[in-house]
């Protein structure tokens, strides 16, 4: 798995985009704000519906929220590419990196957790909130979770340099 | 400020309980900021249009909570880092930034919710986008160019 995961890394190191990454000045810095907004995007958007399952903003029906929850994705979305572009500047010092691990692992969690949300169903029940509903105890299990699993990924990033040695 | 047992400790111990944790804090406090302020600005230009307004006002005590969280570690950080960082023009135009931003979060505030709610206009959070994006551009800069930790 190790060997499979550093061949990988090594590709994606010589591929155009490592080269991108290391061979302009300007492509880190730039990154690292995007990889910021993202974070603000994902964290935000999405949380409006979990804070609203966990019964803040009760007056807010749940199925509109969707609409909001879309830029999270968004969000998202531009951490995945941004986070593939430092990843491809410098793989090994991540690969091995203890922080990095548990980041991709709380991330890999926080994606279990929104399968969950769908696969039982609770999406629908949740989805069918009006103003001042109560979601299910599930569902706010699911929204507890989801906001932990985000802010533990925040935490592995910003220990990337100090568990390991990311800069 | 460098020479307090609290900077010397966060700037030379080396433990992920120093420094590190704080700007992990310095994180999650931009996050409930700018997350919850960013879904206040987001209704205001329309998205879930036929939502009320009303229940978004529980969203500004989180954006409080995440606003005292980042300046009481953000001057742990100042107080933590290189003194050059005060002598960074990059610094200032940030606490302007951050400024203008949270003036427009309390204008917001009051015209969504105070005495003589109504439409609030457009442009106080086309503003206050604008402005927490300066805040996260300027922030981010700060910690690549200039010399000292890499905040």
């Amino acid at each position: 798995m190790m060997q499979f995961l550093e061949q990988i890394s090594t590709w994606l190191g010589a591929s155009p985009i490592g080269y991108f990454a290391k061979h302009y000045e300007w492509v880190w810095p730039t990154c690292q704000i995007l990889h910021f907004v993202g974070l603000v995007m994902l964290v935000g958007m999405v949380g409006i519906l979990d804070l609203r399952m966990l019964g803040v903003a009760k007056g807010l029906s749940a199925r509109p929220l969707n609409k909001f929850v879309r830029f999270g994705i968004a969000g998202f979305v531009l951490n995945i590419v941004t986070g593939v572009v430092f990843y491809a500047g410098d793989p090994l010092q991540y690969l091995h990196n203890p922080a990095f691990q548990w980041k991709m692992a709380f991330v890999a969690l926080a994606g279990l957790n929104v399968l969950t949300f769908y696969a039982t169903g609770m999406f629908r029940r949740v989805d069918a909130l009006g103003p001042g509903d109560d979601a299910p105890l599930g569902a706010k299990i699911i929204a507890t979770m989801g906001l932990l699993f985000w802010f533990a990924v925040m935490y592995m990033g910003r220990m990337l340099p100090y568990l390991g040695d990311a800069f | 400020m460098q020479q307090t047992p609290l900077s010397v400790f966060l700037r030379e111990s080396g433990s992920v309980w120093g420094f590190p944790l704080v700007l992990f804090l310095h994180t999650a406090g931009l996050a409930l900021l700018v997350g919850s302020s960013l879904v206040v600005n987001a209704r205001m230009l329309g998205v879930g249009g036929e939502l009320p307004t009303a229940p978004l006002e529980s969203l500004f005590p989180i954006m409080w909570t995440g606003f005292w969280l980042n300046a009481i570690s953000g001057t742990i950080l100042l107080m933590a880092s290189d003194p050059s960082k005060l002598l960074n023009p990059l610094f200032y135009v940030k606490m302007a930034f951050i400024a203008v931003a949270v003036w427009l979060m309390t204008r917001e505030k009051k015209q969504l919710f105070g005495a003589q709610a109504g439409p609030a206009p457009r442009w106080l959070a086309v503003l206050s986008l604008i402005c927490w994006f300066g805040a996260i551009v300027t922030g981010r800069l700060l910690a690549y160019y200039g010399k000292g930790t890499r905040a």
